[in-house]
């Protein structure tokens, strides 16, 4: 299957794109889910018959041939992949490696590629995990948000407890040896004690990585629309913030990200190379990707995907060329949420000239929250609490 | 052209009585606007005039109407300004006429500013003709509004026109009317130039115009004139009249209305009610009543970025130029570092201003909390005005306190009265007379300014639902037993949140005060304590808790420039805060204060 270069000329936009670097993630967007949780915000569309399945497949790769028809496709290389969602383990294992064949086939892929999919405890088995990685994925990340049977019952979500325990296990017994767990904190009816003890559960499973995620009420969600009573008050959140850090510490996990914890070695790439302002490329409804000075956004609504993707057009919606005054901004936010921080001459350069953003600074290394190391500044783990009010001042 | 066929008239009006309607289609009419190109309410043609729905200026136009007896005439129309912040302004266009079309809505009847122009125009000796405007609606009561007009207004109702201005109706007989009723103006031509100037603006090509009425002698280009109040004499460049666009024309005569130029500078040098005559031939006398501009209202006015300090410096200077009524002097606030203490006729003149230097000089300004002026008798024996509380002596070095009150009037439908009571009660009113008007009364107050000058007039429109109307006028000073309020954040005053408040009202007013503020404080890194004293005595505090957590503890899958545009729209927010000390403070603080 090709594309025919008139179609390609409606897409300028990433046609004429210039990716700086060679090695590329690519983000892939499977956005079925058989429910919708009452906090999601995402991109999503309602779980359909096989034959709604197989129509976005085909759709998301004929994308991905036009991706790789671009001008430049031949000079990068895919160094990471994941596919989020939506519910990408919705997708059975053959139509996963199916996707990433086409992958394969149009572009360089880096020698062990780390390669994800977000998977729900329900809608995995061992089978269905031994025939990701057959087709070569190499780490899961499992949406497990809460161990209280009530609140995952509150999100709207339709595991218990039980299930995300067997699904972890499964991945183990399907030889998966990558796997991250996402939890939820400041969840109604989350007390301090109810969350450690999971948080103590999920550590004892031993995973390499732990993603957690404060919940917000966002617009597009249930709960954003309506509100929800019951929501801890914010000494309990923060609490529940610090329980989890202490905790993954002390099982040997380094906090290197405002919301993950990873065992050495086994930080995700893949995001890794979103906090480094790193570029990457995206497929399916509503997936962003970067590219030099571009950032865009793919059409979200499913159906329009799917039928700019069948006509041989890149589905790409909105974008804009960031100046390098906005690229600063953007270093200096995606680096300070990592442990790693950004270089402290980064910091410098932009506070050159306004001394009230320089006060700002000291006035955070004076509180203790933002630290030198080296020739490296970053934030403490106090710093990463407050730091939207720091980032806010960076752009 | 003789006198005889000259008309010089305007039109007053309660706001939303339907002034500039009618204006509009006397210029069409009368064909002074072709209809086509008519734009709605020609004579307001500020963005800002538009917008709020209010003559800030005056203008003026010539029509020429050919009349039922045959003979054209020539009608200048002089527009006044629609709000109580200008009635100096609308005194002296009213000053330029013979007559008025007092403007009354038939389904509204009279309102404070209906009484308040009548009186105006009736102590500037106008011939007044009614006009009750708006028939067409459904609510209107004609017959009732005539009763009104007779009762309440020196005047003959059933003389008064009836017209819909919105549809054209019984407007060609307001043109007729003009004619029939109004006198001539009267002039010796021959006689020593004597012309009362009633608006100018600057032109950056012509500098100043003039805007002026004969009533004695001619005037051309090449005159030299004199102006009485400061005894300034220049050459006359160029005189013309408003078709409604600027038309040169050979000279003006006693009698007329026109525009002059003269190669003047600046505004101030040219204020409305001066009196213009010839430098070789003066006229004996000037005209009465000339006074300069007065602001009654005095705000700080600081530039959030220390740079645009001399940025804000010059756009105060450029609008000065074309607005005399407004003062500024440089001041230095210890919370808001270095700006200006500026003066206004009223809150209206201030927010005009203010948005003007938002707007055309893309200033981004923090504005204190209004003052009025109060004079001040120290305990060594001096007279001090004092506009700025922060500048208010110690309490042991005051003799006597006296602040500024107004005669206020008050319309409202007799079910809203007991709310009206409670409100001047609370506003420390002190009831003057009481009139019934039917199913109206109209009830006289005398308030303090400090009282009436910022939320006043919304109060009085929310508990009558709209249908009372209010207006003031200057009255004097009264001794008053006030203290000042500062606010303290983390125990630091903040010499730009003071506030001078009667003492019987100071704690209520401290403790509304800072709940206020701590709504309006954001948090910060740190705990904020917020203090509202008496001296050295606490009298209310709120805290504002440091920040817990702020933080997108999420995974955006990439989504970058989402974040960042959330992150954008914050600081758009935060670019109206003020760093005093080390507390954050938004803009909204400095205004909370009057409001609370």
């Amino acid at each position: 299957m090709s594309f025919g270069p008139r179609s390609l000329a409606a897409d300028d936009v990433l046609a004429g794109a210039r990716p700086a670097t060679r090695a590329l993630g690519l983000y892939l967007h499977v956005p079925f889910c058989a429910y919708r949780c009452h906090y999601c915000a995402f991109n999503t569309a309602p779980l359909g018959d096989a034959a709604g399945t197989a129509r976005f497949v085909a759709a998301l790769r004929r994308e991905i041939d036009g991706l790789g028809d671009l001008p430049w496709a031949r000079d990068v290389m895919i160094a990471t992949m994941f596919f989020g969602g939506g519910t990408p383990s919705t997708l059975a294992a053959g139509e996963i490696a199916a996707i990433l064949d086409t992958v394969r086939a149009r572009f360089t892929v880096a020698a062990a590629p780390e390669i994800t999919v977000e998977c729900n405890p329900e809608s995995v088995d061992r089978a269905r995990l031994e025939g990701y990685r057959a087709a070569g994925v190499s780490r899961i990340s499992l949406g497990v948000q809460a161990l209280d049977d009530a609140i995952l019952a509150t999100l709207g979500r339709r595991h218990g407890a039980r299930e995300a325990a067997d699904a972890f296990a499964a991945c183990r017994e399907a030889g998966v040896d990558n796997v991250s767990v996402d939890v939820m904190f400041g969840l109604p009816g989350l007390d301090l004690a109810t969350w450690t003890r999971g948080v103590e559960t999920i550590l004892g499973w031993e995973p390499e990585h732990v993603s957690s995620y404060g919940l917000s009420l966002d617009p597009g969600s249930l709960w954003g629309a309506t509100g929800i009573a019951g929501l801890p008050p914010e000494d309990t959140v923060v609490a529940q913030y610090r329980a989890l850090a202490a905790r993954a510490a002390a099982h040997g996990f380094e906090h290197y990200e405002i919301s993950n914890h990873a065992r050495p070695g086994r930080r995700s790439r893949h995001n890794l190379n979103y906090w480094r302002r790193g570029e990457y490329l995206a497929a399916g409804p509503g997936a962003a990707g970067f590219l030099g000075d571009l950032r865009y956004t793919n059409v979200k609504p499913l159906a329009r995907y799917c039928a700019l993707a069948e006509g041989g057009r890149l589905p790409v919606g909105e974008h804009e060329i960031l100046t390098p005054r906005q690229a600063l901004g953007e270093r200096l936010i995606l680096g300070l949420r990592t442990a790693d921080g950004v270089p402290a001459a980064w910091l410098d350069e932009r506070a050159a000239g306004e001394a009230a953003l320089a006060r700002r600074l000291d006035d955070w290394r004076a509180r203790g929250l933002l630290l030198a190391a080296g020739d490296r500044a970053r934030l403490s783990e106090e710093g990463f609490l407050l730091s939207d009010a720091l980032f806010v001042e960076l752009l | 052209m003789t006198l005889d066929r000259n008309r010089n008239f305007s039109i007053v009006a309660h706001i939303d009585h339907g002034k500039s309607t009618l204006a509009d289609r006397l210029l069409a009419l009368t064909g002074t606007m072709d209809a086509k190109k008519a734009v709605d309410q020609v004579l307001d043609s500020m963005d800002l005039e538009r917008e709020r729905g209010i003559t800030i200026k005056a203008h003026t136009v010539r029509l020429l109407y050919r009349a039922k007896d045959g003979q054209e005439y020539t009608l200048n129309l002089i527009d006044t300004p629609g709000h109580v912040d200008f009635s100096y302004e609308v005194s002296r266009a009213l000053a330029a006429c013979e007559g008025a079309l007092l403007i009354v809505d038939a389904a509204q009847g009279i309102e404070a500013q209906t009484l308040a122009n009548f009186y105006l125009a009736s102590d500037a000796g106008l011939t007044i003709i009614p006009v009750i405007n708006k028939i067409d609606l459904p609510a209107a009561d004609v017959e009732g509004t005539r009763e009104q007009i007779t009762e309440t207004l020196d005047l003959d109702g059933t003389e008064a026109l009836t017209i819909s201005a919105k549809h054209g109706t019984g407007v060609p007989e307001v043109l007729e009317a003009i004619v029939a009723r109004i006198p001539p103006p009267q002039g010796d031509p021959d006689a020593p130039l004597k012309a009362l100037v009633f608006d100018s603006y600057y032109d950056s090509y012509q500098g100043v115009v003039i805007y002026v009425r004969l009533f004695e002698g001619r005037i051309r280009a090449g005159t030299r004139i004199l102006l009485m109040s400061n005894g300034r004499t220049y050459d006359v460049q160029q005189v013309g009249v408003f078709t409604p666009g600027m038309k040169e024309v050979e000279q003006l005569d006693a009698g007329q209305v026109g525009y002059i130029t003269a190669s003047i500078k600046r505004v101030a040098d040219a204020k409305v009610g001066e009196t213009i005559t010839e430098a070789l031939r003066p006229t004996a006398e000037p005209f009465p009543g000339y006074r300069d501009a007065k602001p009654m209202v005095f705000a700080g006015l600081y530039p959030i970025e220390d740079t645009q300090y001399e940025g804000l410096r010059d756009a105060l200077e450029k609008l000065r130029l074309n607005d005399p009524a407004f003062s500024y002097e440089p001041e230095t606030s210890l919370a808001l570092g270095y700006g200006f203490r500026c003066g206004f006729l009223g809150m209206l003149h201030m927010e005009i201003v203010q948005e003007r230097l938002e707007r055309e000089f893309d200033l981004a300004l923090i504005v204190t909390a209004p003052s009025v002026q109060y004079r001040v008798l120290t305990t060594a024996g001096a007279v001090l005005d004092i506009d700025n509380p922060a500048k208010l002596p110690t309490p042991d070095k005051i003799e006597q306190m006296e602040e500024p009150y107004v005669r206020a009037s008050v319309f409202v439908p007799t079910e809203y009265m007991t709310s009206i009571y409670k409100l001047a009660q609370d506003k420390r009113g002190e009831h003057r007379a009481l009139e019934y008007l039917g199913k109206r009364v109209h009830i006289r107050f005398d308030f303090p300014l400090a009282e009436i000058v910022v939320d006043f007039y919304d109060k009085l429109k929310s508990i009558s639902k709209g249908y009372a109307s209010f207006d003031y006028e200057f009255a004097d000073f009264r001794p008053s037993d006030l203290v000042k309020l500062d606010i303290l954040l983390n125990g630091d005053p903040v010499d730009a949140l003071s506030v001078i408040v009667h003492r019987d009202l100071a704690y209520e007013k401290g403790k509304s005060l800072v709940e206020k503020l701590r709504g309006v404080i954001p948090r910060q890194l740190f705990e904020v304590a917020i203090q509202a004293a008496i001296g050295s005595r606490v009298i209310a505090r709120e805290t504002v808790k440091a920040m817990g957590k702020n933080v997108t503890a999420k995974c955006y899958g990439g989504d970058i420039t989402r974040k960042r545009k959330l992150l954008e729209r914050q600081k758009e927010g935060k670019k109206r805060m003020k760093q005093v000390g080390k507390v954050e403070v938004p803009q909204e603080a400095f205004l909370t204060v009057l409001r609370s």
